[in-house]
């Protein structure tokens, strides 16, 4: 069988199954081209070579006995290099942690292995998660598989260039102000941020306690489904994860989206966008509509804060976790988020708490938001991918600064925890635009079936990155 | 008393890089200007956000 890397794991999952494909085939498949672009995208941080093909031939006798386990069962996934590995090195994509070795996997990898999945290495991604562009100074810029001129996205880079290029089936990611889903939109991949509470972040390195999540990055949206099904749980070794039974997520999707009411919010989410990304975006909305779907304006007036209450949530509790390293050996850091850590120091604990009433109006604004709508669509960034090494961003014709640009749209999910998927939804140029969906805490079936609904539209019209063909 | 980015870093034991002072200057007034007056926002509001994290009081 050839070109098992352009599959997603609902393609490979019923030739597993069915054993007319080995695990041991696809692991070695996947590793190899993993290998073969790892000079033209650098997404891998460790590979584990060995290990994976080892448990690969675990999976193979499981299948062959008849101890089918699932949809996630043989396949090989690399993941974000910030979730720990029992006795394995954990790196952060940092200098400080290059040799930190956790002793427990972290819950979401320990949930993996019991699901089947092997594991071919880690992933790159910015340092210490405290970025967009994943050009990382300890590990080289990772690169866009659709132009490797071009940024992923991140801080979940390496994973949204693994996947779009098929150097990992699938992917964790984790996301503090959109790190799954801006790489997963720059990189033409599904990204989805679960409801804060909804996974646990047992053994993950934290970038800001009260932001960060972990989730799906995948080729598509069942993919993403089944996934959550696997990572999600209560978990007491993480104090912020929410105690609620766990929903079979690919059961929501029907693609059925009559009489869906679909809130659009023109005052924050429609500003300052790309006319080609807005396009993209509201020409998906059309389409939902011919399906059924109706359409409101909402009106959240709070996210006009909402930018500031997000830096100053994450500037001071990225800065106070790397506060001590800060002080003593500064120059470890890179350059970049050097500076944010010294930004970091300067908000008051009354900016700080200011932020958090900010942030808990937000949250009733949008509940009151979801009594009239089921979903808010928005673009998930107003720009698509730039120059690696860029600071600043054109923007209809202006220049405009990258970070604050990047996250304008995703961040406010991390303030409210709610559950935000990304799904691509056409092109500028060759690179990939995406469509984000934000749905009420915990119902990422509904949420997921929308995304799937979008799909189903083949806006991206079955293209792949030119990678995928040149290296073959 | 009005402390200057540089002097709240060192009061703190943080020494910035040669050159960052001024990108921290700039950076940190257009956060106030982000700011603004919070017009709005309940920031006295007596039921404090004590239980304030993402997934601590979910409006479901």
């Amino acid at each position: 069988m050839s070109n098992l890397h352009l599959k997603s794991v609902e393609e490979l999952a019923p030739l597993l199954e069915s054993k007319q494909l080995s695990p041991v085939e696809l692991t070695k498949e996947i590793l190899e081209f993993a290998h073969q672009s790892q000079e033209a995208i650098n997404s891998y941080i460790d590979f584990y070579d060995d290990e994976a093909i080892k448990a690969a031939e675990k999976a193979e006798a499981e299948i062959a006995n008849g101890d089918y386990k699932g949809m996630y069962h043989g396949i090989p996934l690399a993941l974000k290099d910030n979730l720990y590995f029992k006795d394995k090195v954990t790196t952060m994509a940092s200098k400080i942690h290059k040799d930190f070795t956790s002793d427990a996997d972290a819950t979401v990898v320990e949930k993996l292995r019991e699901a089947g999945v092997i594991f071919t290495g880690k992933l790159s991604m910015h340092e210490y998660a405290w970025g967009i562009t994943n050009n990382n100074p300890h590990y080289g810029p990772v690169r866009n598989p659709w132009d490797t001129t071009k940024m992923p996205g991140g801080s979940s880079g390496g994973s949204g260039a693994a996947v779009a290029a098929g150097a990992s089936v699938a992917s964790l990611g984790t996301d503090t102000a959109g790190s799954i889903r801006i790489p997963s939109s720059a990189c033409g991949i599904v990204g989805l941020k679960p409801t804060h509470g909804r996974v646990s972040k047992f053994g993950c390195f934290p970038l800001a306690w009260t932001l960060d999540h972990i989730g799906p990055m995948t080729k598509t949206v069942k993919d993403a489904a089944a996934m959550l099904e696997i990572i999600s749980g209560f978990d007491h070794r993480d104090p912020t994860c929410v105690d609620r039974p766990i929903d079979q997520y690919v059961n929501y999707l029907t693609g059925d989206v009559k009489d869906l009411v679909i809130g659009v919010n023109e005052d924050y989410f429609f500003k300052q966008v790309d006319h080609d990304v807005e396009n993209a975006v509201r020409k998906a909305i059309d389409l939902l509509v011919s399906q059924g779907a109706k359409v409101e304006v909402v009106k959240i007036p709070s996210l006009q804060y909402a930018e500031w209450a997000e830096l100053v949530t994450s500037l001071s509790e990225a800065s106070a976790i790397h506060h001590s390293n800060l002080k003593t050996r500064p120059e470890d850091f890179g350059n970049d988020i050097r500076l944010l850590f010294e930004l970091g120091e300067l908000p008051s604990a009354v900016d700080y708490l200011q932020a958090q009433q900010v942030r808990r109006q937000l949250k009733a604004e949008f509940a009151e938001a979801f009594k009239k709508v089921d979903v808010l669509i928005a673009p998930t960034l107003p720009v698509v991918a730039n120059d690696i090494g860029d600071d600043t961003v054109d923007l209809n014709g202006e220049k405009v600064d990258l970070i604050n640009n990047i996250i304008r749209f995703t961040g406010p999910s991390n303030l409210t925890g709610l559950p935000a998927l990304t799904v691509p939804c056409g092109f500028k140029g060759k690179l990939p635009i995406g469509l984000q969906i934000i749905g009420p805490a915990f119902k990422e079936g509904k949420v997921l079936n929308v995304g799937y609904a979008v799909e189903q539209c083949n806006l991206m019209e079955g293209k792949k990155p030119e990678i995928l063909l040149a290296n073959r | 008393m009005k402390l200057t980015v540089e002097q709240m870093l060192v009061s703190k034991g943080i020494t910035p890089k040669e050159g960052h002072l001024e990108i921290l200057e700039a950076r940190w007034k257009e956060m106030s200007e982000l700011r603004g007056d919070l017009d709005g926002i309940k920031i006295d509001d007596a039921d404090i956000a004590l239980k304030n994290i993402a997934g601590g009081d979910h409006h479901e």
